[in-house]
């Protein structure tokens, strides 16, 4: 640690004010619950729109499929606040489709949860849609015969064999948008600003902490956040390890 | 055997499917046709293209006198998943993540009353010989077994379909034990029969259908040359197996 300088004075002061602390600790929770609410949300939203996508991504050809792919995996390449910044200007009240919006909700999406959700939703849709993409190519065509063989119509097909064969995939899609969600920033500032309870993630809270030169808070935070990770990636690793032993159940 | 009054099945289609050109015309009218032809005839292809899984470039298909599964003059194909057709591909496909009884199972939920089908399940089970082993996953089966699981789906898909319906059988009993195959085809034969299910199947067993006392229809380079009586159209394979039996016998 630091022995002298404003720095050290900062934190020590920070340490120091054990009111302050509580009101810190408090704030965590509330950024955790609300972090855990907004990814949940999200990979729920996700799984319902990515499901149908990636299974069109998957099975279809030409002009149409490349310009979605394109448009689904642009996320992945676009700065973060790039996206909020057109979200927060779409959604507010320049804009007809946001002037519609606040006219229906009584307030604007940007700066409130909704709104974290749909920006959450634009920005990991690739995270959900990838993996599915993947899960769905990897099905045998041959078993989508056999069934269309047996009189299953193409829902029939999807729901009775691609989505039970691709089970893998969906809980990779699923914990990577949830880690994804959680671990995301430059959309919620942009979008969200710093709302406690309402926009104030685990992630911006880190941020203000670190502000505040808070860093045993801002450890607690970035140690949360780590774990999270960690564990998620373990499960998706521990379940691709399954897979490649029981080969999907066939010998 | 003998003929029904109306034409079961009548094929008529040109295609051209890299360096296959099958140009074929026939119709059925006895309850088992066989399908003759060395490998690469266009056997496999034939099917396909009757379960709606290949597009021919001309042609009309017509399944009882009335129902138009392809009329290309006309425009019209109807999806394969309508055809009063149950196909059971080459090879053993079981569904990997279904045990034995569901895989049977799952072309009768469709297209019929659930309440009909556990019973009929059941008895396409002993039929084949897979009652004690209807629990077990596909991997913990013999190829044998599941072979003929393969094949047991697609007729309980047809059995219980409330139109009627042609099963297309492809090489149903290859890889099967001789004893085996000999009573299981006998025993399919009769229990379709009785439930007037008509069948088209390929092979390129000379004794399998000997054994049917099928209709034949012999294919060879695309193109049908013969259709009869299996003592009339295979008489000289006929002729050949027994000389090599009698020359394989040691003196």
């Amino acid at each position: 640690m630091w022995t002298r300088g404003p720095l050290r004075d900062a934190y020590w002061a920070s340490r120091g004010a054990a009111a302050g602390r509580i009101h810190l600790e408090a704030m965590d929770t509330q950024a955790l619950w609300l972090t855990l609410r907004l990814a949940l949300t999200t990979t729920a939203l996700l799984l319902v729109i990515a499901l149908p996508v990636a299974w069109w991504i998957a099975s279809g050809t030409g002009a149409v499929r490349a310009l979605l792919q394109a448009v689904v995996a642009l996320p992945l390449v676009l700065p973060p606040t790039v996206l909020g910044f057109y979200l927060l200007v779409a959604l507010g009240p320049l804009t007809a489709p946001g002037r519609l919006i606040i006219r229906l909700l009584g307030h604007p999406l940007a700066f409130s949860f909704e709104g974290l959700v749909v920006g959450s939703v634009l920005y990991s849709l690739p995270f959900a849609v990838q993996p599915l993409v993947a899960g769905f190519r990897a099905v045998d065509r041959s078993y989508l015969e056999s069934a269309a063989g047996l009189g299953l119509r193409p829902a029939g097909v999807f729901m009775s064999i691609v989505l039970p064969l691709s089970k893998n995939s969906i809980l990779a899609s699923a914990i990577l948008t949830f880690t994804h969600t959680v671990g995301e920033f430059g959309v919620v500032l942009m979008l969200g600003g710093n709302i406690p309870g309402a926009t104030r993630t685990l992630s911006i809270a880190l941020y203000d902490q670190v502000q505040d030169f808070n860093y045993a808070a801002a450890n607690r935070t970035a140690l949360l956040l780590l774990a999270v990770s960690i564990a998620a990636l373990l499960l998706i690793y521990g379940q691709a390890g399954e897979r490649d032993s029981n080969s999907l159940g066939v010998r | 055997m003998t003929s029904a009054e109306c034409a079961k099945l009548a094929v008529q289609f040109q295609l051209g499917q890299g360096c296959l050109d099958l140009d074929v015309r026939f119709v059925l009218r006895e309850p088992w046709t066989v399908l003759f032809g060395p490998s690469g005839s266009g056997k496999t292809t034939l099917l396909r293209t009757i379960a709606g899984f290949v597009k021919p470039a001309t042609g009309r298909i017509v399944a009882f006198d009335e129902s138009v599964l392809l009329d290309c003059a006309a425009k019209t194909s109807t999806p394969s998943y309508e055809r009063p057709v149950r196909t059971a591909t080459q090879g053993a496909r079981l569904f990997p993540h279904m045990n034995l009884r569901r895989n049977v199972r799952l072309g009768t939920r469709w297209h019929s009353k659930p309440a009909d089908t556990e019973q009929l399940v059941d008895e396409v089970l002993q039929l084949f010989e897979l009652a004690t082993m209807s629990e077990r996953m596909p991997h913990e089966l013999s190829g044998g077994e599941a072979q003929k699981a393969t094949v047991a789906r697609a007729v309980a898909a047809a059995a219980t379909n409330r139109e009627r319906t042609i099963l297309l059988l492809d090489e149903p009993f290859s890889g099967l034990d001789l004893r085996v195959r000999d009573e299981l085809l006998v025993r399919l034969r009769d229990w379709l029969a009785v439930r007037k299910i008509p069948v088209l199947s390929v092979t390129h067993d000379v004794a399998e259908a000997f054994q049917l006392g099928a209709e034949v229809i012999k294919i060879a380079d695309g193109k049908v040359v013969a259709q009869g009586p299996v003592e009339v159209v295979l008489a000289e394979e006929r002729k050949r197996l027994l000389a090599q039996l009698g020359g394989a016998n040691p003196a």
